[in-house]
């Protein structure tokens, strides 16, 4: 365990462990756009930065990215001060001059009191606000079919040659893990489109429902060993085939009991 | 000569000087950046061609050696005849046949083609005597100019490689760290972090395998030290890096080298490849025991990429973003494993450390900046070109005593060190000298090693709005404060440059500096605002004036000048030959007129009047 | 305008094989196609991503995260002006300026006979003899604007 002073606080953590989930822990509201449990941290946003020190730092301190600092024994942190309030009253700013129409950073942005960006507004600023989360989702799911192109301001997360991805499935990952909903995708006729590829969906055998997408099922069966007959049937579906089983099964331990 | 055994170089070495001084005469002709763009290769193919036609009495053809920068790059194309060390500038292929009959065969000198000192007209003959070297110490740069980067034998003869056979024979790879770290050698790429500490760490992480890179990207633009070393003296670079392998217990280095230079890559491949086949890289480096090789790693174009982690990506292949380094690269570096990364000058300055020893070097230079510095010198400065000098030297003497002076006499207005990071310094403050923290503590950096001399026609906002939209085509994308907030200070500047700021812009530029500043991922960000930053501290009242006034004190911001003729126009028409939007009329010997409408204002009229006819209003 | 060429695969493959299957490898692969055909043909990129095993889209992003690759063709000749601290002062623009007045592209462009591409770039470490142009790698130093249409065509 690594003993830290959070916001004078002391706390012990597992070695190895970010500042931010120890602080995430300790009920502390921090912001962090980019940052997803499901994926590691990058870094990109740098809302969540605090100040850190130590007893022997002479009164230095340095300003860090808590969900890329592991924690150190004797390190002292504070998650809210004035310097700590103007960067991100800042970094909100400029992402609300970046994506002036996402309801998600106006929402954020309001509470550090940015109503109204102090920077040129881009007149063709989307949603994205280049956290990666949806890069390292698709590159953990083993297919990387978007990665981050070109660079600096110009950079946007594309598939190749911003035609249909071929390493896609549609499974939406992507989309689902996305802070701002930028990704869109939709589902129509048993047709799903994202990333402007088709995809055939899956229909239940039961209900009818149209389920996940053709590919995704087929790389699930593939990397993830799950049998084939599983897409037969919706969730739904299964869930009452479950209940109905274990219905089944409560009623038979019923009677026997009698 | 195959080394199987350390004990063979010092025969080797024996047999190049011998080999050396059979020809006392050599014709040194420059192929350095600067003189090739001033048509040196002309010169080498007609020195070749006399050399083929007549036979001179002990000057046989393989007296032509060609050599890397010599340095002097304004006076280029550069001759220099050794051993007298004769020094002939702004050679023309015309002037070849006359410095062959007369130098050569007579023994004269060509007068015309010497330096003539402008301030005292003094005329030099021997280039060691001309005030732009005579005022230099030169430790990394010691071999480039004076050696065919193509051949080993010179290298060799120069004592090549003897440094190397010095710490494999008689030290422990302590002893080479300890000594690199009491020399007080600092990193020369820019940060002046210090090298036998980084060493030192590298050597005792227990992670395996370690690596040993090279940063040749040189990426600053101003800057070109570094492609001068690699494409003028290979093996000092190579050399440096199998030291530091030794020290360190590499196996494996690297050069990264920038897509840019490509002689720089060629001749560093040449240099590889000569030093396996003579035993100095591969397998038991002469006979010690030590296994080391180097592979040269081509960047594809991104400044970025001179920050150690994107660095590290790019050699393996990947995009050069940087990773957020809370455990540093020498720990966890190259495929995550330790890695020592210095750039181009410190390899090539370890061998003389090695060789001389630690005192001899830190007695050189200021306590805590020691040795020399390599700087490219250029701009508005008369003598421009490649120099050494002892750190602490002031910038006044860099300037004026090497550099002579500002050229055509104008005002001094800043000098820019350290690249799209650093900063512009004012004329008060030409007496500090230059040193890694002296720079550091009043707003510029060294950097690695760019200096360039702005007069007075020079406009400091635009210089910032410059660097700005340099740092802003060159940020990966990755964080937010560098992407946007770089993104949004450029914007700032050139609303600034355009007339239509306020004085509460120059607010709000300060203050998302600050955040800049301190919420950027990488060294790119951080220092992203220090060209705004140090403009702002020392030339205040140019972005006033731009402001308030609506004037560019420089003549250069093209919303608020206008190129006015004036009666000295003689009606030469070469404005109107030049000018991209057909805005000047007149006819022969007759004063013209620039149409202010159709006036792009671009300064191409300004730039080619021979006679003072056009005003900057 | 892209002129859409068929390249030779055999002739792509044959350039990517000159270097070890290797992920480190990627960026020399793509600068040795970029060589050979001036730019990178898009087919080029799937047989790139093909033979060291990675993901299209990596290979993709790296195309165009590098200065120094492109993906639309580029003509016959290259025309670079340097524009670094050094020439951006002694006027490289004046240059560019001069570019687009003769050939009618800007930085980036190539005239539509494909003829002649104009690129800026950042620093060639030239200095000394700024303002400096390269055309198809031969440098030009202390260009005065009024030269430097003379320089394009001639080389």
């Amino acid at each position: 365990m690594v003993n830290l002073i959070i916001n004078d606080k002391a706390v012990k953590a597992e070695k190895g462990e970010m500042l931010l989930a120890v602080i995430r822990r300790m009920g502390i509201d921090i912001p962090a756009l980019c940052q997803h449990e499901a994926v590691e941290p990058t870094g990109n946003c740098r809302l969540c930065m605090v100040e850190i020190t130590k007893k022997d730092w002479d009164g230095w301190k340095r300003c860090v990215t808590s969900c890329l600092y592991p924690v150190e024994e004797g390190l002292i942190v504070e998650t809210h001060n004035p310097k700590l309030h103007d960067i991100r009253r800042t970094l909100f700013d400029l992402q609300l001059a970046n994506c002036p129409n996402s309801e998600v950073i106006q929402k954020i942005a309001a509470e550090y009191g940015v109503y109204k960006t102090s920077f040129e507004v881009q007149p063709d600023g989307d949603n994205c606000i280049m956290c990666y989360a949806c890069t390292r989702i698709c590159e953990i799911l083993g297919k990387s079919a978007i990665s981050a192109t070109q660079r600096g301001h110009n950079k946007v997360i594309a598939p190749p040659f911003g035609e249909e991805p071929p390493d896609c499935i549609g499974c939406l990952a992507c989309a689902h893990i996305c802070p701002t909903f930028h990704i869109t995708w939709h589902d129509e006729g048993g047709v799903r489109v994202i990333w402007n590829k088709k995809f055939e969906l899956l229909t239940c055998r039961q209900c009818g429902k149209k389920t996940i997408t053709r590919d995704f099922a087929e790389y699930l069966v593939e990397k993830r060993n799950i049998p084939r007959d599983y897409f037969d049937t919706c969730d739904d579906c299964k869930r009452q085939e479950t209940a109905r089983k274990f219905g089944s099964v409560v009623i038979a331990a019923g009677e026997a009991s009698l | 000569m195959f080394l199987d055994s350390i004990d063979k170089l010092s025969a080797w070495q024996k047999d190049c000087r011998k080999k050396s001084e059979a020809h006392k005469v050599k014709v040194q002709i420059c192929l350095g950046p600067g003189c090739l763009a001033a048509g040196a290769d002309l010169i080498l193919k007609e020195f070749e061609k006399v050399f083929k036609k007549h036979k001179i009495k002990d000057v046989p053809l393989e007296s032509i050696k060609k050599t890397g920068c010599h340095g002097f790059c304004s006076r280029g194309p550069l001759v220099v005849i050794e051993p007298k060390g004769i020094f002939y500038g702004k050679v023309k292929a015309a002037d070849v046949a006359e410095i062959v009959e007369k130098t050569l065969i007579n023994g004269e000198i060509v007068e015309r083609l010497l330096y003539t000192d402008p301030d005292n007209n003094k005329t030099y003959t021997d280039w060691k005597e001309i005030p732009f070297y005579a005022r230099q110490t030169r430790i990394s740069l010691r071999n480039v100019g004076q050696i065919d980067p193509d051949n080993i034998e010179d290298y060799i003869a120069r004592g090549g490689y003897a440094a190397l056979a010095k710490v494999l024979k008689s030290m422990t790879s302590s002893q080479v760290i300890d000594e690199v770290t009491k020399s007080g050698l600092r990193g020369r790429g820019g940060a002046g972090f210090s090298t036998g500490k980084k060493w030192a760490t590298a050597a005792k992480a227990e992670d395996t395998p370690h690596y040993v890179i090279c940063n040749g990207d040189e990426g600053d633009p101003g800057a070109f030290m570094d492609r001068c070393i690699m494409e003028g003296d290979p093996h000092s670079v190579l050399e440096g890096m199998i030291i530091c392998a030794f020290a360190v217990g590499s196996q494996q280095g690297f050069i990264y080298v920038r897509e840019e230079y490509p002689l720089a890559v060629v001749n560093l491949q040449k240099a590889i490849e000569i030093a396996r086949e003579h035993g100095l890289l591969g397998e038991n480096i002469m006979g010690s025991g030590l296994s080391f090789d180097i592979k040269i790693s081509r960047g594809g174009g991104a400044f970025v990429c001179g920050e150690s982690s994107a660095l590290m990506r790019s050699v393996a292949g990947e995009i050069g973003e940087p990773r957020a380094k809370y455990i540093r690269s020498v720990l966890k570096g190259l495929y995550d494993k330790p890695t020592v990364l210095n750039n181009v000058e410190t390899f090539a300055t370890i061998p003389v450390i090695m060789d001389k020893g630690a005192a001899w070097f830190s007695a050189i230079g200021t306590k805590r900046s020691t040795g020399t510095k390599a700087f490219s010198l250029a701009g508005k400065v008369r003598n421009t070109g490649l120099i050494e000098v002892p750190m602490g030297t002031s910038l006044r003497e860099i300037i004026y005593d090497i550099g002579g002076g500002i050229l055509d006499n104008r005002k001094f207005k800043a000098v820019q060190t350290g690249g799209p990071s650093g900063g512009c310094l004012p004329e008060n403050k030409l007496d500090l000298p230059v040193d890694f923290d002296t720079l550091t503590e009043n707003g510029s950096m060294m950097g690695s090693g760019g200096m360039i001399v702005m007069d007075d026609r020079t406009c400091m906002v635009d210089v910032a709005r410059y660097f700005l939209n340099f740092l802003v085509e060159e940020s990966c994308g990755k964080c937010v404060p560098c992407r946007e907030g770089l993104f949004q200070l450029h914007k700032l500047c050139e609303k600034v440059c355009a007339g239509k700021a306020f004085e509460e812009d120059l607010k709000l530029m300060e203050d998302l500096s600050r955040v800049i500043v301190t919420a950027s991922l990488c060294g790119l960000g951080q220092s992203g605002p220090n060209p705004f930053l140090s403009t702002i501290m020392y030339f205040r009242e140019e972005y006033l004036a731009h402001i308030k006034d609506k004037k560019c004190p420089g003549g250069v911001c093209r919303d608020l000048i206008s190129y006015v003729i004036n009666d000295d126009c003689n009606g030469c028409m070469a404005c109107l030959r030049v000018c991209p939007v057909n805005a000047i009329s007149g006819s022969k010997k007759q004063k013209h007129v620039i149409d202010q409408v159709l006036c792009d204002r671009c300064g191409s009229c300004y730039a080619v009047c021979n006679f003072e006819a056009i005003d900057i209003v | 305008m892209a002129l859409s060429v068929k390249h030779d695969l055999k002739k792509i493959q044959k350039v990517i094989a000159l270097s070890p299957a290797a992920g480190e490898s990627l960026i020399m692969i793509l600068q040795d196609i970029q060589r050979e055909f001036h730019y990178l043909p898009k087919e080029s990129l799937a047989e790139v991503a093909g033979y060291l095993d990675i993901p299209l889209s990596k290979v993709y992003g790296a195309a165009t995260f590098y200065k120094s690759l492109s993906l639309t063709p580029r003509g016959e000749n290259i025309i670079r002006v340097c524009k670094g601290t050094a020439c951006h002062i002694k006027g490289a623009d004046l240059i560019l300026e001069q570019l687009h007045s003769g050939l009618k592209i800007r930085p980036g462009e190539t005239t539509p006979d494909m003829k002649y591409t104009v690129e800026v770039v950042n620093c060639v470490g030239a200095c000394a003899m700024a303002p400096v142009m390269i055309v198809n790698d031969k440098y030009f130093g202390n260009v005065k604007c009024s030269r430097a249409m003379r320089i394009a065509e001639k080389g």
